[in-house]
This record gives structure tokens, C-alpha cells and sequence, in this order.
């Protein structure tokens, strides 16, 4: 019975959206807003990642508030999962062996300096905060899974995690205040295209995004890998 | 078959978040059903993705300054799908983190024997 | 246009900071939300004379639209921030001493969070930023009812969340549908260009959104999460959830619907759909023996009753939803947090375990009686000028099927009048055998319920105070041609 139902609900939803398929075609160009950031983009925001600009620039508002949903989700999940207080349980653990801890004790760093070149240069090349981040949080996680008996400091963690969505929230004030007088408006030379220090604030808010994600993901399994325990 | 090769990329986007759907509905596991939840949210983000390909387009970056802007792809939908996994993750890890949290409680995760509010 | 980007960004800021904060004092966070709210009261209070001559529009980045996010002030969109910034105070006072266990600091920062999630999807401008700034809203919804930990909040909230999951993808695709067709994701230029789209194609998406935006906002038949999800969260997470969440998701499918889109067609199945919602949650609330569901029942009905204001679609009747929603949500507020100390004192949720709470609390019962009789539309409280408002617009508009359904709308109101009824009675008439002595609810819950209880008498003694904000916001939504020359030029 109730997979009839189902399947009769799943046979409108398909037939309702391949009606309107005809009306999308694929390859074609369909507005003229892409074409204008594509246009623009350089000249306005002085990034070469037209994506970055858009999602920084254009689109700074959405990203503000992706922020804050990965924020919200963070926190959440410390709120189902943690008890009041956080007590840590150290339980003996059997240590992994000498070649596991060192290859990941070596690989550490590495992965750190990628993600921090990923978001380093999001208005350069693909990638930018939240790629960064996971990076980072990935490379936190290596260690975890690797020298099992290290755990991250919390309190950094939450320092990383608040000061980078505040960077972002008072460069946007800042904006207000001065630069253009708009809410994330730009206040930093462009400089030239295709350089490191170029793009305005773009790259400081991608920093503060990196930051932010790499400590808030690096929280989230922190917390999981706490209740397997 | 040219149809087919115009519209693949939407039948398969479709595809997945039908399958999605029906996992949702189906299931009773919450682990399957979390699987589904990200399924969905797989297929939506290859259907924007799709949505913004402009034939023979490249990617929207200037690596080089004398790349023919003509024949970029659209970068709205790229920076929506952004978002879109960002927030896909956000709901999976809350997801996860009440699923352990079932479990510890209940035992088990089988949504037809989580009963505990009656009508 | 200075100050409306400061109604997301200060608070959010703030919530920014709690954590630091958090490691520092615990006591000292609880005290940021209300800090919070007070100042978006402030800032939107003082934002609607502008906003009453011209719609208040902010540039973010200081991008013109259609290439910029713009948030969008017009009278709808303050009146809905000032409430929620005012729900938002009362709540996050009483909660100064009612949540005192659990791991506070995630508490306040995620309510200040749902907040903001609210605020800014009532400003926005821009179709993507309102389904952003929705999960932000939904998210810390989930993991707010949950926050007990006990079985029946992990229950309802994993159901929530599976639920509200799914609606925000079909969302997505949706928007993603509507960018397809139209080439834009700017509100008033999507208005602008809808009229060239094929009108299967935007019906489909047109269905997709409004599904998504519908789960929230508990229509029928998508209200299956809310029962369990208000009778399991925290008493002041049930009175967010009633009177803020579900009111957002409803301003979200009217904005679609009347805004975007321009659907007038689809206004009668609206308004069907409606007097369903309100039939099902009245006479379901009926039923209840709980007293936080009967409540959260109640909760569904008072939606069916303002979407059928607003589908009916004239100037006079959505003036008349409007000012419903506004009752709904003070008088919402006042029955969930004085419920929730009657639930703490007498340790069950049972109507019949409040019997004679009426000389316990005396304070507290007086509070919530004052709040059941508005929502049930009595003089002189707030709730009788809007149900009066309604049942006269309903009236004058031509069609016997208005009659019907002005009938069934008055069937539930009675309904709704016997289950608040009993439980009034069970607190004031019915005696328990041993008198306990008063011990009413802390003087700081009791203050914060107090205001919107004097708020409440004052409205309906004087409800021209707002008419006059409410009628703007009225023509703000049939207007569209007005929106999109505001936002475009």
C-alpha cells in the first residue's frame, strides 16, 4: 500500500518535471546575467576565478549565510551529541604502528599547505574557502585516524572557528562604513588580474572562510569520533 | 540518440533524485534513508550543474588574459551548487549525529519501531 | 538604507562571538539573544515610517540588481521582522531562567541563529538567498527540538529533519527549474520575466517551491512533523516554532506565490487547501489529551485560517491574515511559556494534570486565559478585530463557495472555542482536593509574558494603531508591478 503510493507520487513528480524539460535546453545560453559577470567580472571585482567572483562578490550575501548554515550545523551537532561540559573519556587506546604514525605524522603538514593553498589562491585558480577547509579538516582527521591518541585542542578550535565568521562579518561592515557605503562592498585596491594580491577582499574573506571551515569540520569529528568511543 | 546525448545529463539528474525519493519513502532504516537524503541532494546539484552548460564551454577563469569570454560556461549555477553541497553536508552531519543518538537510545534504527509519541 | 543590512548582520556578529564568549562566562550568553532582538526591534520599529513612502531597498556589495543580492523593505517584510524580533525578545527572556540545563551555550547560540534565519528570509530579495537563509531557519529547528535528548525529542526531530530534508531538495530543484526558464534569481526581475515562460514549466516549479516552503509552514497535507515536534522540544522552542517558524514558511509561499510568480489561478486551490489545514487541525486538537499537541493542533488550524484570508486574495481580507498572523504568534507565545512553567510545576503534559493550577498560579493561568481567549477571537483582545476583518472580506467577495467556506471556517472556530474551553475550566473551576499553596512562575519568566499579554489588550482595544501598516503591507503583495518597479527602477 505504501509503496504504491509512492510509486504514484514519484510517477507525478518525474512526469511534472520532464514536461518542462523541452523548456530548458541543454547547451544553450539561457540569461544574460552569466554572460555579464563573465563580461564584468574582471573589471569589477579584479579576480580571475569568475566563480569566485560571483560567489564572493555578487553573491557575497549567500555565501554569509552558507557560512552560517555549516555554522548552525556544527553546533547542532554538538548540541545532540555532547554532553554539558564535554567531558573526554581516555580510555586506553592500543597505538597504531611505527609506520602509520609516522607516514601520517609526514603527510600532516603537507596537507595542511595544500589547503591552505587552495584557499589562498580561490580568486586564481579553482577552489577557494570551503574546498580549502575540507582540506584542512581532512588533513585533522588523517591524524586522528592515524596516531589515534592525539585530539585536538578545543579551545583553538573554537577561537579559529568564532574570529573567522567574525572576520567575515566585520569585513562586511566595514564595507558599510567606508568603501562603497554597501554591506560587503569593496574598500582594497583590485591590483592587477591573475596576481596573489589582487581581487580586493576577496582573498582575506576566502582566508577567514578557510579558517572557519577547516576548524568547524575538524569539530564535527572531533565530536562523532568522541561518541564512538 | 541525439536526444539522448542533448539530455543525458537531465534524465540521469532526474533519475537520481527519483531514486532519492523512493528511498526516502521506501525505507525504514534511518541510515538508508539518510543515504537517500544525500542521493536527492545529489541529484539536484547535477541538474543545476546542467542547467548552466553552454555547449563547447570551458571553464569561467582567466588563467590567461586572452581566453574568448564567448565560450565560457555560466558561473551562477556553479556558485549555487556551492552553496548547495555546503548545505548538503550541514544537513547530513546533523542527520548522522541523531542517528547515533537514536540509536544509543533505542538500540536500534528502524523508523517503523520508533513509536514513542503517540498520535 | 543604512541600517538594513545591520538586521542580519549585527546578530549575526554576535552569534559569531557566543562561543568565545561561551568559554568565558556561561551565564553571560543567555543574555546576548535578548540583547540581539531588542536591537532588531529597535532598527525595524524605526525602519517603517520609510519604509510606508517607498520600500526600502539595500544593495549587497553595492551590486544593482539583477546582479546583486538586494534585501527587499517594504511593509511586509518589516512587519514580519518586527515580530520576530519581538517573539524573538520574549522568548529569549524567558528562557534566561527556564533552560538551565543541557549544554546551554549551544542552546542561545543556535536560537539567536534561528532568528537571524527568520530575519533574513523575510528581507531578502533574491530566491536563492531565501532558500539559504530557510535552512538556516530549518537547521537549528531540527537540532533546537532535539536538544533534550530524550526519546520522543530525538523521535520527532530525526522525522523533522527527513521530512524538512526532502521538501528543501524538491526547493531546490525548483529554483533550479525557475533559473533554467528565466535566466535570473532576483525576486522582482523573475516577476518581471515570468509572463514568457510556458506556464507548465513554471507550474511545475511554481509546486516544487511551494512544497518545499509548505513543509514549513505546516499546510496540509505536510504538517505530519509539528504535533510530535512542539510536544517534544523545549516549551520556548514550541512557542519559536509556532509563532515564528511556521509564520516564515507561510510569508515564504505567499511571497512565491503572489510576488514571483503572480499565480491567481492557483488561488482557489489555496483556499480549499486551507479551510482542509484548519478543519483537520481544529477538530484533531479537539481530541488531544496533551497539552502541548492540543496546542501545536491549534497551531495548524490558526495557519489554515490565515492562508484562507490570504488566497481569498482581496485587499481587505489580506490585511485581515495578516493581522491573524499577528495575534496568532503574541497569543501562541503567551500559551506555550506559561505552559511550560505549568508543565514544570506539575511535572506532566495532561490537561487533567493542570486541574486547580488556576489558585497555584494564579498569575500564570490569567496570562494564558487572556491568550486562549484572543486566539479564539474574543472582544476586547487582539484576536477578535482580525477573525471580525476576515469573516467581513470573506463575505463581501462574490462566489456562494465563499459562503460555504466562511462557514467551515466558523464551525472550527467553535470547536477551537470547546477545547480552550475545557482547558480553562480545568484550571479554574475544577478544585483539587489538598489547596497548595501559590507558587507561581520566577518573576522573569513572568514579565516577558506579561508584556505581550498588556501588547494583546492593547491591540484589540485599539486595532487602527496598525491597520494602516497592515493595509500597506496588503497592496505590497497585490501589487507586483509596484515591487518590481521598486527593486528595478
Amino acid at each position: 500500500m505504501r509503496t504504491t503510493i509512492s510509486i504514484l507520487l514519484l510517477a507525478v513528480v518525474a512526469a511534472g518535471f520532464f514536461l518542462c524539460l523541452a523548456d530548458v535546453p541543454f547547451g544553450e545560453p539561457k540569461t544574460q546575467v552569466g554572460n555579464y559577470y563573465i563580461e564584468e567580472g574582471r573589471a569589477q571585482t579584479g579576480a580571475a576565478n569568475i566563480v569566485t567572483s560571483v560567489v564572493l562578490a555578487y553573491r557575497g550575501f549567500d555565501t554569509l549565510g552558507e557560512v552560517t548554515v555549516l555554522f548552525v550545523a556544527a553546533f547542532g551537532l554538538g548540541a545532540v551529541l555532547g554532553a554539558a561540559g564535554g567531558k573526554r573519556k581516555h580510555e586506553p587506546i592500543e597505538p597504531a604502528s611505527i609506520v602509520l604514525r609516522t607516514g601520517c605524522r609526514f603527510l600532516f603538514p603537507m596537507l595542511i599547505i595544500f589547503g591552505v593553498y587552495v584557499f589562498l589562491h580561490g580568486h586564481l585558480t579553482p577552489g577557494g574557502g570551503f574546498q580549502g577547509g575540507a582540506v584542512i579538516a581532512s588533513a585533522f582527521l588523517l591524524v586522528y585516524l592515524g596516531c589515534r591518541e592525539r585530539r585536538i585542542n578545543l579551545t583553538r578550535k573554537t577561537w579559529t572557528d568564532s574570529l573567522g565568521g567574525l572576520a567575515f562579518v566585520v569585513i562586511g561592515l566595514i564595507g558599510l562604513g567606508v568603501g562603497g557605503r554597501y554591506f560587503l562592498s569593496n574598500f582594497l585596491p583590485n591590483g592587477v588580474v591573475n596576481q596573489l594580491f589582487s581581487a580586493g577582499i576577496l582573498p582575506l574573506i576566502y582566508i577567514a572562510i578557510g579558517l572557519k571551515v577547516g576548524a568547524e569540520l575538524t569539530g564535527v569529528v572531533d565530536d562523532l569520533l568522541e561518541e564512538t568511543e | 540518440m541525439s536526444f539522448l546525448h542533448n539530455y543525458i545529463y537531465y534524465i540521469g539528474a532526474a533519475g537520481l533524485v527519483l531514486i532519492g525519493l523512493l528511498i526516502i519513502l521506501a525505507k525504514h532504516h534511518l541510515i538508508k534513508v539518510i543515504i537517500g537524503l544525500s542521493i536527492l541532494d545529489t541529484g539536484v546539484n547535477l541538474f543545476l550543474i546542467a542547467v548552466g552548460y553552454i555547449k563547447d564551454g570551458t571553464a569561467p577563469i582567466f588563467s590567461r588574459p586572452d581566453l574568448d569570454p564567448g565560450r565560457m560556461v555560466d558561473p551562477v549555477p556553479q556558485a549555487l551548487v556551492l552553496t548547495s553541497i555546503v548545505i548538503g553536508v550541514a544537513i547530513l552531519a546533523l542527520a548522522l549525529g541523531l542517528a547515533v543518538k537514536l540509536h544509543r537510545e533505542f538500540g536500534h534504527l528502524d523508523l517503523r519501531k520508533i513509536k514513542e509519541l503517540k498520535w | 538604507m543604512v541600517g538594513l543590512p545591520l538586521l542580519v548582520a549585527v546578530p549575526l556578529g554576535l552569534a559569531f562571538c557566543l562561543p568565545i564568549l561561551g568559554l568565558a562566562s556561561k551565564r553571560a550568553v543567555a543574555y546576548v539573544p535578548v540583547l540581539a532582538s531588542l536591537f532588531n526591534l529597535v532598527v525595524s520599529i524605526s525602519l517603517i515610517p520609510q519604509a510606508l513612502e517607498k520600500p526600502v531597498v539595500a544593495y549587497m556589495g553595492g551590486f544593482s540588481p539583477p546582479f546583486g543580492i538586494t534585501l527587499y523593505a517594504g511593509p511586509v517584510g518589516l512587519f514580519m521582522s518586527t515580530l520576530v524580533a519581538l517573539a524573538g525578545l520574549v522568548v529569549s527572556v524567558y528562557a534566561l531562567v527556564y533552560i538551565d540545563k543541557g549544554p546551554t551555550v549551544k542552546y542561545h547560540t543556535l536560537f539567536l541563529l534561528l532568528l537571524i534565519g527568520a530575519t533574513g528570509m523575510v528581507l531578502t530579495g533574491d530566491i536563492f538567498n531565501l532558500f539559504v537563509f530557510f535552512e538556516i531557519l530549518t537547521i537549528s529547528s531540527y537540532a533546537l527540538v532535539a536538544y533534550f535528548g530524550d526519546r520522543g525529542g530525538l523521535e520527532a526531530a530525526a522525522k523533522y529533519l527527513v521530512l524538512g530534508a526532502a521538501g528543501s531538495g524538491l526547493m531546490l530543484l525548483g529554483i533550479g527549474l525557475l533559473y533554467g526558464l528565466t535566466g535570473t534569481l532576483n525576486m522582482a526581475d523573475i516577476a518581471a520575466r515570468i509572463g514568457s515562460v510556458p506556464p507548465v514549466s513554471a507550474f511545475v516549479s511554481l509546486a516544487l517551491i511551494v512544497v518545499g516552503l509548505g513543509i514549513e509552514g505546516a499546510v496540509f497535507p505536510l504538517n505530519g512533523w509539528l504535533p510530535d515536534a512542539h510536544s517534544s522540544a523545549p516549551s520556548t522552542i514550541s512557542a519559536i516554532l509556532s509563532g515564528i517558524a511556521i509564520e516564515v514558511g507561510l510569508y515564504g509561499v505567499v511571497r512565491v506565490v503572489f510576488t514571483v510568480f503572480g499565480a491567481s489561478n492557483i488561488l482557489l486551490f489555496l483556499v480549499i487547501l486551507a479551510v482542509l489545514t484548519l478543519l483537520v487541525g481544529e477538530i484533531c486538537a479537539f481530541a488531544q489529551k496533551n497539552i502541548k499537541r492540543m496546542l501545536a493542533y491549534s497551531s495548524i488550524g490558526q495557519i489554515g485560517l490565515i492562508l484562507f484570508a490570504v488566497a481569498v486574495a482581496s485587499s481587505a481580507s489580506i490585511a485581515g491574515g495578516l493581522f491573524q498572523l499577528l495575534s496568532h504568534t503574541l497569543s501562541k507565545v503567551v500559551l506555550f511559556l506559561a505552559a511550560g512553567y505549568m508543565i514544570h510545576r506539575s511535572g506532566s503534559t495532561e490537561i487533567s494534570s493542570l486541574e486547580g493550577m488556576g489558585s497555584r498560579m494564579p498569575l500564570t493561568s490569567f496570562a494564558f486565559a487572556v491568550a486562549a481567549f484572543s486566539l479564539v477571537g474574543l472582544p476586547p483582545f487582539a484576536g477578535f478585530p482580525s477573525k471580525f476583518l476576515i469573516v467581513r472580506a470573506a463575505v463581501a467577495e462574490q462566489g456562494v463557495i465563499f459562503l460555504v467556506l466562511i462557514g467551515l471556517v466558523l464551525f472550527g472556530t467553535v470547536i477551537e472555542g470547546a477545547y480552550f474551553f475545557r482547558v480553562i475550566q480545568a484550571l479554574f473551576f475544577k478544585k483539587k482536593e489538598n489547596k497548595p499553596e501559590r507558587h507561581d512562575a520566577p518573576a522573569l519568566a513572568l514579565v516577558p509574558i506579561f508584556l505581550v499579554v498588556v501588547i494583546i489588550v492593547a491591540i484589540g482595544v485599539w486595532p487602527d494603531a496598525i491597520t494602516g501598516l497592515l493595509d500597506s503591507a496588503a497592496s505590497e503583495l497585490l501589487e507586483r508591478a509596484e515591487y518590481i518597479r521598486s527593486v528595478l527602477g
